[in-house]
């Protein structure tokens, strides 16, 4: 059991979809009348099981809506499960393409403290690391800016510089270099690497296939919610774009 | 149910954090800042004064004393509760984030107001030494009066602020019942005003019942009556049960809906 850092088990999760769409104040005054259902479900996760090593860069790739977010968002227990079980040994710091959370009308520093407050840690260990959070994400003269004056960019740097800073066990990224400049994916990735040497494990969501190749150990390719394959970065790879070229 | 306690427990810092930083969003870019919170009751006792006492010659002792304890009270229920009813909707990035209990919003919504009612009543402090009138020792019991009215605040807010999430609907139910409640509380009139029939269904008001409570402890020196006190702990803690169980069920899913 110990072994794995993250592991999870026969997982499944549905949605239920509300569609909206009447065309005319007669037709959804009748459809409110007859009570007809305008939903359906969508199944975004069916029995999905896989298991992530301490150490492991585990990368997972699919389409759009394939089940990746919902997955993260399922581990970081924002989301819970229908049924299967999920094991997460340790910290766990999800960021996820948007960053973390943070309020537009609020200071970087702000929502550095309400952030990590909320991940778990101390008020005390915040303060100790908060001058080198700015300096990793190289926003020194951003400090004191509210989060609605920042670009996409500045944001997405906050975050990562957050996430790592307060040095979770395990870290949960979700497209995070589709915003950084080349120079601080530079440094993103050597930080990643070094988590990876410390024995952390970090789960790597992506539509780029060439840091997948480079960086990962091993890669799951998520096909429609169902586990499409388990194994090296070039088999899921090449079974993902696959499955891409049939579809057309 | 003692794994949301012990979550709680474990976040309690943010609860204060969220108090705070809803203060400070919702007076940004404001020059007067947080001395709106005290200008807005002000202004409202000044138009309510003028209309009952010049116009309906209301004869109450103290009288702007009196409605101003009123409104006090009513905008601490009001404040805490439509602050909750958005906080989680507000939070629909961070929630969508990172996990944390899903009552910290709701119960952070009370804080806030807890801290605006504070200064509240300094005002009210400052008033009574202007109209020379020195309170009876049983002022005191305002403290445990108030207390309990921050109990049927988080007994609401919690639903309120789940229900909202699922149903917009809430907010506009909500600003009708807090519109209409404000006229159906004795805050400009004494309860014993109205007719027996409407006494009577209102007494089971737990607003009604803090508010005249307020009144006996602050401006007669009386002690509340027993009826009084059973009334209002008995609706209070009856909301609070019913409240809590509404937002259980609705929590687990709320950030699916947002």
């Amino acid at each position: 059991m110990s072994e794995y850092a993250v592991s999870v088990k026969h997982l499944s999760k549905k949605f239920t979809l509300y569609h909206e769409k009447r065309d005319s104040i007669y037709e959804s005054a009748t459809s409110w009348f007859q009570k007809k259902r305008h939903n359906e479900t969508l199944q975004a996760l069916d029995d999905v099981s896989f298991n992530v090593k301490h150490g492991e860069i585990f990368g997972i790739i699919g389409r759009n809506g394939g089940g990746k977010t919902t997955l993260l968002r399922i581990i970081s227990k924002i989301y819970s499960g229908d049924s299967g079980s999920v094991d997460v040994k340790g910290t766990i710091i999800p960021v996820l393409a948007l960053g973390l959370g943070f309020h537009p009308e609020l200071t970087a520093i702000t929502n550095i403290y309400q952030s990590s407050i909320l991940l778990g840690f101390k008020k005390e260990e915040i303060e100790k690391r908060i001058g080198d959070i700015i300096e990793y994400a190289e926003l020194e003269k951003f400090a004191d800016t509210k989060i609605k004056n920042f670009s996409a960019g500045m944001q997405m740097r906050l975050a990562f510089a957050t996430s790592v800073l307060v040095d979770p066990d395990i870290l949960l990224l979700d497209e995070v270099f589709a915003v950084g400049d080349v120079a601080f994916q530079k440094k993103c990735f050597d930080t990643i690497m070094s988590f990876k040497k410390r024995g952390k494990a970090i789960i790597f969501v992506s539509h780029d296939m060439t840091p997948i190749k480079n960086f990962c150990d091993r890669v799951m390719f998520l096909k429609d919610g169902k586990v499409g394959n388990i194994g090296s970065p070039e088999e899921s790879v090449s079974a993902y774009i696959e499955y891409l070229s049939k579809k057309k | 149910m003692t794994t949301i306690r012990e979550e709680m427990w474990k976040t309690k810092g943010i609860l204060f954090n969220f108090a705070i930083t809803d203060l400070k969003i919702r007076y940004r870019n404001s020059i007067l800042g947080v001395l709106w919170s005290l200008v807005e009751p002000l202004l409202l006792l000044g138009v309510l004064f003028v209309v009952f006492s010049t116009m309906f010659r209301f004869e109450i002792p103290n009288f702007p004393i009196y409605l101003l304890l009123g409104i006090i009270c009513w905008n601490f229920f009001k404040n805490g509760t439509t602050f909750a009813l958005n906080s989680l909707t507000n939070r629909s990035a961070l929630i969508t984030q990172i996990y944390f209990p899903r009552a910290i919003p709701g119960l952070s919504a009370g804080i806030t107001a807890s801290i605006m009612i504070i200064f509240e009543l300094v005002v009210l402090g400052i008033f009574m030494i202007a109209f020379g009138f020195s309170p009876p020792s049983t002022v005191i019991l305002l403290i445990p009066i108030l207390a309990l009215q921050l109990l049927l605040i988080l007994g609401v807010s919690l639903p309120l602020s789940v229900l909202n999430v699922k149903y917009k609907d809430t907010e506009f139910i909500w600003s009708v019942v807090v519109h209409a409640g404000f006229f159906l509380t004795p805050i400009f009139y004494q309860f014993d005003m109205m007719p027996d029939y409407v006494q009577n269904v209102l007494q089971y008001s737990p607003m009604v019942q803090i508010v005249t409570m307020a009144h006996h402890v602050v401006l007669y020196g009386t002690l509340p009556s027993i009826n009084s006190v059973l009334y209002a702990v008995g609706s209070i803690s009856a909301i609070t049960v019913i409240g809590y169980l509404i937002f259980r069920k609705f929590q687990a899913k709320v950030v699916e809906e947002m």
